[in-house]
C-alpha cells in the first residue's frame, strides 16, 4: 500500500512538471501552429535565474517574479527572432531548427556562466517530507500538480473571459479571419510565447528546491513535455494536463514494477502506441480544412 | 606484349613500394618515439562534468608550475595542453589521436569518465602513446581482457580494489549483514557490479538487492523501496553527486536511512546541495585537503589556492582527483629523468623503475610489469572520508570514525 502510494505521489509531482511545461506547448501551438523547442531550456532558465538572484541577496519572493518576467521576455524574443521569420509559409518547419539550435546555445551559455553543477534553492516546503501510510513527499513537490491544474483553469478563464484571451482563441481558430477582424496575430503570437515561457519558468522554479537548479535540467523534460502535448492532442489544455500528470504516474509505476531502465523505453513506446490509436491525440479533434 | 610487360613491371614496383611503405609504418611506433615535452589531457572541460576536468587541471598545473620553476625536466620546460571531450568517448578518441599524432606529446593524461578511458585503449596501443589515468577507476582501463596493456598507467583508485574496501566497511557497519548495491547505469557502474558481486561472494554474503539508476534521474524512490523491503541496512553506492543528491532526497521522502558507503564519484558538491542529508555518508578516496596537511601538501594547496582564486580547501570539488593528478605529474617527471630522453618507449619502460614519495602515496616502485600493477596507488593508501555538517572530511575528524 505504502509502495503504490509512494509511486502515485512522486508520479503526481513529476506529472505536474510535464503538465506545466506541456501547457506552454499548447499555448504556443494555439497561437502560431508552431512551438518553441527551447521550452525545456526556458524551464531551466527560471530555476537558474532564481538561484542566481537569491545568491545575490534578493528574497525569493522578489527573485522568482523577476526570473519569470525575464523568461517571458526571452519567450517573446524567441517568437520574434526565431519563430516568426521561419513560419511564414503554411508548412514551414524552419522554426524547428532555429529553436532547437537556440536551446543548445542557451544551455551552453548557462553552463559557461553559471557552471555545470546544480545549486540548491532553499525552500521551507522542501526541508521535511510529509509522511503518511508508509509514503512520503515534500510539500514543495505537491505544489506542482496543484499549480498545473490552477494554471489550466486560469488559462481557460483567460481564453473565455478576457478580450485578449478571446483574441487568442480567434487567432487559433483562423489566423487570417482574426486578422481581418482587426486582431494583430503577430502581437498575439508574441504574447502567447511570453506567457508560455513564464509558465515554463514557473515550473522550473517550483521544482528547483527539490532537484537542484542546473543547466542540463531542462532538455529531457522539454522533450517529454512535447511528447505529452502531442499525445494529449496539443490543442486541448485539459487534455494536456491530464496526460501530463498521468504520464508522470505511469513512469513511476514502470520504475516501481518493471525497472528503472525500462522507464523511458516503455514510456515512449506507450506514446507511440497511443498515437497509432489516436493520431490526433487522445483529446484532439481532427482538423477540417475547407478548400 | 610490351604493354603487359610494363604493366607487370609497374605492378611489381608498386607492390614493392607499397610493402616498403607499410613496413615503415608498422615499425613506426617502435622507432619514432621521440616526443615533445608536453603533457596533454582529454578532460571534461565543458558540460555537466566540467568541474571534474577543471579539478584534474588544477593538480596538473600546480605540479607542472612547480617542476618548471625548478628548471623543468631534462633541461626543458613542460607544457600543458588541455583538450575538452565533454565526457564523450568519441571526442576522447579524437583527442587521443591529436595528442599522439599531431602534438606528439610525451604523455596523455586521462579524464574523469571510465568509458572515455576504455574507448581509447586501442588507439593508444596503435600509436604507442603513454597514458596516465588520474581518476577513471574502471578495472578494465588497466586490466584488459586480453592482458595486452602496454601503454596505460594509472595514479588513481581501481574498482577491483575499491570494491572489497567498500564492501568490508559496509559489512562492518551493517547490523543485519544485509548489503545492497546501488549503481549508475554506465560503463563505470556496470564494471563495478562485477567487482562488487565477486567481493561479496568471496566474503560469503549475498547482496540483497542490486539497483541501478540513469544519469539525471531525479527520483529514486522505486529502487530504494525495493532495497528497503529487501532489508538492506547498508548500501554500497557507485555514482556521482547529482544522482546521489536525488537518492538522499528520495531516502528522506520514504524515511529510509541505511548506511551509505560510496565510491568516490561523490564529493564536496554533494555536501553543498544536499546539506544535512549527507550526514554520515562515507566515501572512499585517496586524499583529503581538509584537515591537517603535511608541509609539502600545504605548499601545494597554497599554490592551487593562488592560481584558482580559492578560499578554502573544501572548495576543491574532487580532492582525491586533484591530488592524484599532482602526484602523477611528478611520477612522470621522475620517469623522464630515468629515461634520459623525451622518448615514449623509454618513458614507458622507466615507469617500472620510479620510486617516489608523493602527497598521496609512497610509490615504491610506482608500477610493475604485470597487468594488475599498472596501478600506482595500492589499496593500503585508500582512505575513508565522511560528511559531517555538510563538509567532506577525513573520517577521523568526524563522529563516524568510531563505527569502524
Amino acid at each position: 500500500m505504502g509502495e503504490i502510494l509512494q509511486y502515485l505521489l512522486t508520479g503526481l509531482s513529476l506529472g505536474g512538471i510535464y503538465a506545466l511545461v506541456a501547457l506552454g506547448f499548447f499555448i504556443m501551438w494555439e497561437a502560431t501552429k508552431a512551438a518553441n523547442f527551447t521550452h525545456g531550456e526556458v524551464y531551466m532558465f527560471g530555476a537558474v535565474a532564481t538561484v542566481v538572484l537569491v545568491e545575490r541577496g534578493l528574497p525569493f519572493l522578489i527573485a522568482a517574479p523577476i526570473a519569470i518576467a525575464a523568461a517571458a521576455v526571452i519567450g517573446a524574443l524567441i517568437e520574434r527572432l526565431l519563430v516568426r521569420p521561419f513560419n511564414k509559409e503554411p508548412n514551414a518547419i524552419g522554426w524547428m531548427l532555429t529553436t532547437i539550435a537556440a536551446g543548445i546555445m542557451i544551455e551552453s551559455f548557462a553552463t559557461i556562466t553559471y557552471g555545470p553543477l546544480g545549486r540548491p534553492l532553499h525552500s521551507p516546503l522542501a526541508e521535511h517530507p510529509i509522511r503518511f501510510a508508509g509514503a512520503g513527499i515534500y510539500a514543495q513537490e505537491m505544489l506542482l500538480p496543484i499549480v498545473a491544474v490552477m494554471v489550466m483553469f486560469g488559462l481557460e478563464a483567460f481564453y473565455r473571459r478576457t478580450t485578449l484571451g478571446r483574441a487568442m482563441r480567434a487567432v487559433a481558430f483562423n489566423r487570417t479571419t482574426a486578422g481581418l477582424m482587426g486582431i494583430n496575430p503577430n502581437r498575439i503570437a508574441l504574447i502567447a510565447y511570453a506567457l508560455a515561457a513564464a509558465i515554463g519558468a514557473l515550473a522550473g522554479i517550483l521544482i528547483a528546491p527539490v532537484v537542484q537548479a542546473a543547466p542540463a535540467m531542462g532538455a529531457l523534460i522539454g522533450l517529454k513535455a512535447f511528447g505529452v502535448a502531442i499525445v494529449a492532442g496539443i490543442a486541448n489544455a485539459r487534455g494536456v494536463v491530464i496526460v501530463g500528470i498521468c504520464y508522470g504516474v505511469i513512469e513511476k509505476l514502470i520504475e516501481g514494477y518493471i525497472s528503472t531502465g525500462a522507464r523511458n523505453a516503455v514510456g515512449f513506446t506507450l506514446m507511440i502506441l497511443v498515437l497509432l490509436l489516436f493520431p490526433q491525440g487522445i483529446f484532439g479533434r481532427r482538423e477540417v480544412v475547407k478548400v | 606484349m610490351t604493354w603487359n610487360f610494363w604493366r607487370s613491371k609497374s605492378c611489381a614496383f608498386a607492390l614493392f613500394a607499397g610493402s616498403a611503405f607499410a613496413l615503415s609504418l608498422s615499425i613506426a611506433p617502435a622507432e619514432a618515439q621521440k616526443a615533445e615535452p608536453c603533457i596533454a589531457g582529454s578532460w571534461e572541460l565543458t558540460g555537466p562534468l566540467a568541474h571534474t576536468g577543471l579539478a584534474i587541471k588544477m593538480g596538473i598545473d600546480a605540479a607542472v608550475d612547480e617542476i618548471n620553476e625548478a628548471g623543468g625536466v631534462l633541461g626543458q620546460k613542460l607544457r600543458v595542453i588541455a583538450y575538452d571531450d565533454q565526457g564523450e568517448p568519441s571526442r576522447a578518441v579524437d583527442n587521443a589521436r591529436r595528442i599522439g599524432d599531431r602534438d606528439n606529446c610525451i604523455i596523455m593524461i586521462g579524464g574523469y569518465r571510465t568509458p572515455n578511458a576504455l574507448a581509447i585503449r586501442t588507439v593508444l596501443s596503435e600509436m604507442g602513446q603513454p597514458w596516465m589515468g588520474v581518476i577513471s577507476a574502471g578495472t578494465r582501463v588497466i586490466e584488459w581482457e586480453t592482458g595486452a596493456n602496454e601503454w596505460m598507467f594509472r595514479v588513481s583508485m581501481k574498482d577491483r580494489w575499491v570494491a572489497p574496501f567498500l564492501v568490508d566497511h559496509a559489512i562492518q557497519r551493517s547490523k543485519t549483514k544485509k548489503i545492497g548495491f546501488l549503481y549508475e547505469a554506465t560503463g563505470w557502474g556496470q564494471g563495478a557490479l562485477v567487482d562488487v558481486e565477486a567481493t561479496a561472494k568471496a566474503k560469503g554474503i549475498a547482496l540483497v538487492g542490486k539497483e541501478t539508476f540513469n544519469i539525471a534521474d531525479q527520483d529514486m524512490s522505486a529502487q530504494l523501496i525495493r532495497l528497503r523491503d529487501a532489508g538492506a541496512d547498508s548500501l554500497v553506492f557507485w555514482g556521482v553527486d547529482r544522482e546521489a543528491d536525488a537518492i538522499l532526497r528520495s531516502m528522506d521522502r520514504i524515511g529510509y536511512k541505511p548506511n551509505i558507503i560510496s565510491a568516490w564519484g561523490i564529493g564536496v558538491q554533494l555536501g553543498k546541495t544536499a546539506g544535512q542529508l549527507t550526514e554520515g555518508v562515507v566515501v572512499a578516496g585517496t586524499y583529503a585537503w581538509t584537515g591537517d596537511l603535511s608541509p609539502r601538501a600545504q605548499k601545494v594547496w597554497q599554490r592551487i589556492k593562488a592560481s584558482n582564486k580559492l578560499q578554502q580547501p573544501s572548495e576543491l570539488v574532487l580532492p582525491s582527483g586533484t591530488a592524484n593528478a599532482y602526484d602523477a605529474v611528478f611520477v612522470i617527471a621522475e620517469a623522464l629523468k630515468i629515461a634520459g630522453a623525451y622518448d615514449k618507449k623509454k618513458l614507458r619502460d622507466a615507469f617500472y623503475q620510479v620510486k617516489y614519495q608523493g602527497i598521496v602515496a609512497n610509490y615504491s616502485p610506482a608500477f610493475e610489469k604485470t597487468a594488475e600493477r599498472h596501478d600506482a596507488i595500492l589499496p593500503s593508501y585508500y582512505k575513508l572520508l565522511a560528511y559531517h555538517k555538510g563538509i567532506l572530511l577525513p573520517i577521523e575528524q568526524t563522529p563516524y570514525a568510531a563505527k569502524f
